[in-house]
């Protein structure tokens, strides 16, 4: 029996490593200077590319700024259309929930980039195009099905009991919600806000198409460097994404939840 | 989010009066100046160079901010996709774009022509340009053998030229050296796949020494032309099992090759800026030993430009920081390889005594070709409308 | 009479702002992307529907080796992401003292994106990469030219491999939530009974986990089959998978070309569409299995 849990704990250990590692390396990457093959440890070190990731003049940190305002402003709108949506999927019964259950998960199947490839001149005419709201609204396809998901599980999970009662209370809609369902909801909030933002953080081909390089996200400087092999700069730019990302997962979870309730809901 | 909506309805009134090109060609230069004021260009081009993106983002940036006010917006968005974009404008009849400046040349300055996507004829505008260019030299007129008309300005001048590592290999001097040199050094050598731009360009060197030469391709019907560079399709197949990965894959950028280049992956790689290696040596990041050759056949070289699109919002910033870049100052500054290493375009007849001597001491460093032997063995660019042509063949018939 | 009313539309009244995102922005989408496949495309003065464009690609080569392609990558990464996920939150169910960096760490390629996972995959497996490093150390290669290519393949291991380790933990983490939820008196009834550990795994703890495992598999497989940065930064020249081709044509300097790639992004969504009624009976189980 001990063997068999050591045996376990290597198994275990060694895929964790797996998952470590590249990280590890990465952040290697990130202070290199010169590293041929085959040498195991760069040849110099160096800090040009955190230099040069400061450098207010390459733009970096603003357009690391217009990232996390737009996955804020998505996480804020996507939460908004997921709440009553949750409520209606977890609550009710009513002619057509199964259509509407197939559409509120179809966007998890059907490509993103063919949806924005059809959609992109329509928002040309609309004047969406090139602006802060077409990029915030594209982000939305991807986002919406995972947060009304999550939303529908946490009022499936809830009924409708404490509402009824607050109704019998005499407590109006407003003051039902705020002191009532919010609390009651806030663990699935925090996980479809994560989820949310992590995903509209992470966007690089819609910002890109329907952005038309006027809104420059921080994916958007990455994905060249990568593409183009950079890979001390983009091994700094990508431990600043990383960074940021957590950062806000753990201002999230310090806020707003109580962790003893959070549950675990992720993406892809 | 009030925020950013208020900062959109402001833009948009701000945007919401198009300046029709001939309107703004009208203005005396210094009308022009004074309305680029304070506003912002919006400078598309490639972003995958970071010498180039900081060039931009600091000289540029910064000189235009303290002598005009216009502050520069640098977008790392390629031809392929702005042109698209551009495209898609002129399809719904979008007069106000969001961008204010191209840095384009040969066949993607061809399609923007073709379909009308340029502003209009602007370099006669701009006070640099008549002091510096030679208006005549057939790299100012003609942009791969396309007529440019005053729509696009020179920006700077490239000469393709290869790079060894010195430690591991000497460098041959001819194309059949070259030929043997691969076949002698298999699985050290690869250029980057088709349609990156120095692929490209390496592709149409093997067009010229395979299928006699560029001069005919200039008067050639479409229809004899893949026919014609069939030689080179047959040569590129012959050298294919010698290559990187006996040309089961192609790096897909030059950038990837540089790196390939740089881990001793491969032993040669090539450039369109020839104090390419220089300046890799210099950050670091090319062995030491790093030298330039050209074939004595001659290497490609060509200008690349400036354009401002037909509805950009912002024409006369463009215009301004187009005459901007053609300054002494800024293609002095960008010649120096520690900055950019590019090529002036200015005429070292109209220079001053002081500038131009300030122009030949740069040190273009011992891994560059010196100047005078790259000028003796340059060609020029074939027509730009035979190169989507070429990248359809290699992908067709090479890649595959 | 208003209340019966009110009760009847009060869903539809909450369900209103996410159907009319849903509506115009994705369905909206993909109409429109249907229709400029068939050849209405007003804006480019097409507006006869016709069918040529899909006869053209569908039968081009260069579409059906993408398609191969495609279908390869994400059947090869969703069956393997499976697998290794499934029998990772096995083991991490069955550990006794689980630390938070266990924890934290397999969750952390969640908040990574693809881009990124693409860049280590690059670092570690190029020619020139960590592996190929250790492995000239070990003695096991002289040059770099020996380490087998592993990147920009033509087999598209780079891009499984990037795959793999960007979906694990969401493979793990769906399964391991429903494992964790199974009551562990039936483990301990069956080992009474002299079940074996892994007749334990496969006649308890793998039937009850199935619809997961099953929609987990659907999910990771549309999204790799759609997914665009990973096989576009570690794909060979060629083939190319479906959404990089549907992109290359889509950035191409002639517009009469775009029925054509908005056949090729159909067609993705076709294949997902097909998946989509998998994904139906799936749930169909599901609900089936909660009565």
């Amino acid at each position: 029996m001990f063997k068999k849990n050591i045996y376990r704990k290597i198994i275990l250990y060694a895929l964790i490593f797996l998952f470590a590692f590249p990280l590890l390396l990465l952040l290697v990457w990130a202070f290199s200077g010169r590293w041929p093959w085959p040498n195991l440890i760069a040849e110099s070190f160096s800090l040009e590319g955190w230099r040069y990731f400061i450098d207010p003049a390459n733009g970096a940190v603003e357009s690391l700024a217009t990232s996390v305002i737009i996955g804020v402003a998505v996480t804020f709108i996507t939460l908004l259309i997921s709440i009553p949506a949750g409520k209606a999927m977890g609550l009710y019964d009513f002619p057509g929930k199964g259509a509407v259950k197939i559409l509120v998960l179809a966007p998890l199947i059907v490509p993103p980039l063919a949806v924005t490839m059809g959609i992109h001149i329509n928002f040309m005419l609309l004047g969406l195009a090139d602006k802060f709201i077409g990029v915030i609204l594209v982000h939305l396809i991807p986002t919406l099905p995972y947060s009304i998901r999550i939303m529908t599980h946490t009022f499936e999970g809830l009924g409708d009991k404490f509402e009824a009662q607050a109704r019998v209370l005499g407590a109006g809609p407003l003051q039902r919600f705020i002191h009532i369902t919010l609390p009651l909801i806030s663990p699935g909030l925090f996980s479809a806000g994560i989820l949310v933002f992590i995903i509209s953080f992470s966007q690089y081909l819609l910002t890109f198409l329907i952005g038309g390089g006027r809104i420059i996200t921080f994916t958007m400087l990455l994905f060249p460097l990568v593409n183009s092999g950079d890979r001390m700069l983009a091994a700094v730019y990508s431990l600043v994404f990383i960074a940021a990302a957590l950062i806000f997962t753990l201002l999230m979870e310090r806020v707003l939840v109580n962790p003893a309730e959070k549950r675990d809901h992720f993406y892809i | 989010m009030k925020k950013i909506i208020t900062a959109l309805i402001i833009t948009l009134l701000l945007l919401s009066l198009p300046a029709a090109a001939a309107e703004v060609l009208d203005k005396s230069w210094e009308e022009i100046v004074n309305e680029a004021e304070g506003e912002t260009v919006n400078f598309y081009m490639f972003g995958g160079d970071r010498r180039i993106n900081n060039w931009v983002d600091t000289f540029v940036a910064d000189n235009l901010k303290e002598e005009y006010n216009i502050h520069v917006h640098r977008v790392p968005m390629g031809p392929d996709d702005y042109l698209n974009k551009l495209l898609g404008e002129k399809q719904i009849g979008r007069q106000q774009g969001s961008i204010d400046l191209l840095w384009i040349n040969g066949e993607n300055f061809k399609v923007a022509r073709e379909n009308e996507l340029l502003f209009g004829s602007f370099t006669e505008k701009l006070p640099n340009f008549n002091k510096y260019i030679d208006q005549n030299a057939e790299g100012v007129t003609h942009d791969f053998g396309y007529p440019t008309e005053g729509y696009e300005a020179p920006y700077g001048k490239a000469q393709f030229s290869f790079v060894y590592d010195s430690a591991k290999t000497e460098a041959p001097a001819t194309f059949a050296e070259l030929t043997a040199w691969i076949k002698d050094n298999p699985g050290k050598f690869t250029y980057a796949a088709l349609p990156d731009f120095t692929g490209s360009a390496f592709v149409r060197h093997v067009i010229y020494n395979t299928c006699g030469g560029y001069q005919k391709f200039y008067e050639m019907q479409e229809e004899e032309f893949v026919k014609a560079i069939q030689p080179a399709v047959d040569y590129l197949k012959e050298i294919e099992p010698y290559l990187w990965r006996e040309g089961e894959s192609y790096p897909a950028t030059q950038a990837q090759l540089d790196n390939l280049y740089a881990d001793g992956e491969v032993w040669m790689t090539m450039g369109y800026h020839p104090t390419k290696a220089a300046g890799e040596i210099e950050k670091g990041n090319f062995p030491a030993s790093s030298r330039s050759f050209v074939i004595e056949e001659g290497t490609i070289s060509n200008t690349h430009f400036l354009a401002v699109p037909f509805n950009a919002p912002q024409p006369e910033a463009a215009l301004v920081a187009a005459n901007f870049l053609l300054s002494f100052e800024a293609q002095y500054n960008k010649m120096i390889p520690a900055n950019w290493g590019d090529f002036t375009v200015l005429d070292f007849d109209k220079l001053s005594e002081q500038e131009r001597r300030k122009f030949e001491n740069i040190d273009l460093g011992e891994a560059t070709v010196p100047l005078a032997e790259l000028e003796a063995h340059r060609v020029p660019e074939i027509p730009a409308k035979w190169v989507p042509m070429i990248e359809e063949v290699w992908s067709a018939e090479v890649a595959r | 009479m208003f209340k019966f009313r009110f009760n009847k539309w009060y869903p539809y009244l909450l369900l209103s702002p996410a159907l009319i995102v849903l509506f115009l922005l994705f369905l909206g989408g993909v109409i429109l992307g249907l229709s400029q496949s068939l050849g209405y495309f007003p804006v480019l003065g097409l507006e006869e529907p016709t069918f040529k464009y899909y006869l053209e690609v569908w039968s081009s080569t260069e579409f059906l080796n993408s398609l191969v392609f495609s279908l390869f990558i994400s059947f090869t990464s969703a069956i393997l992401t499976t697998i290794i996920g499934v029998f990772f939150a096995y083991q991490l169910l069955k550990i006794k003292n689980k630390n938070r960096i266990i924890n934290f760490l397999y969750k952390l390629p969640i908040i990574v994106p693809h881009i990124i996972a693409s860049l280590m995959v690059f670092l570690i497996l190029t020619q020139s990469g960590i592996l190929s490093r250790f492995a000239y150390h070990l003695g096991l290669i002289e040059e770099i030219a020996e380490f087998p290519r592993l990147v920009f393949d033509k087999n598209g291991f780079g891009i499984i491999a990037a795959y793999l380790w960007k979906q694990i933990p969401f493979v793990v983490l769906m399964v391991y939530t429903v494992l964790k939820q199974i009551n562990g008196s039936f483990e301990a009834a069956a080992k009474n009974l002299g079940a074996s550990n892994s007749q334990v795994f496969r006649e308890i703890y793998l039937p009850l986990t199935a619809p997961s495992i099953g929609s987990a598999f659907i999910i990771i497989f549309a999204f790799s089959l759609g997914s665009f940065e990973i096989p576009y930064l570690l794909g060979p020249t060629y083939p190319q998978t479906l959404s990089v081709l549907a992109y290359k044509k889509y950035i191409s300097l002639d517009l009469t070309q775009r029925p054509y790639t908005m056949v090729i992004a159909t067609s993705l969504t076709m294949i997902t569409v097909i998946l989509i009624m998998i994904y139906r009976k799936i749930l169909s189980l599901i609900s089936r299995y909660h009565l």
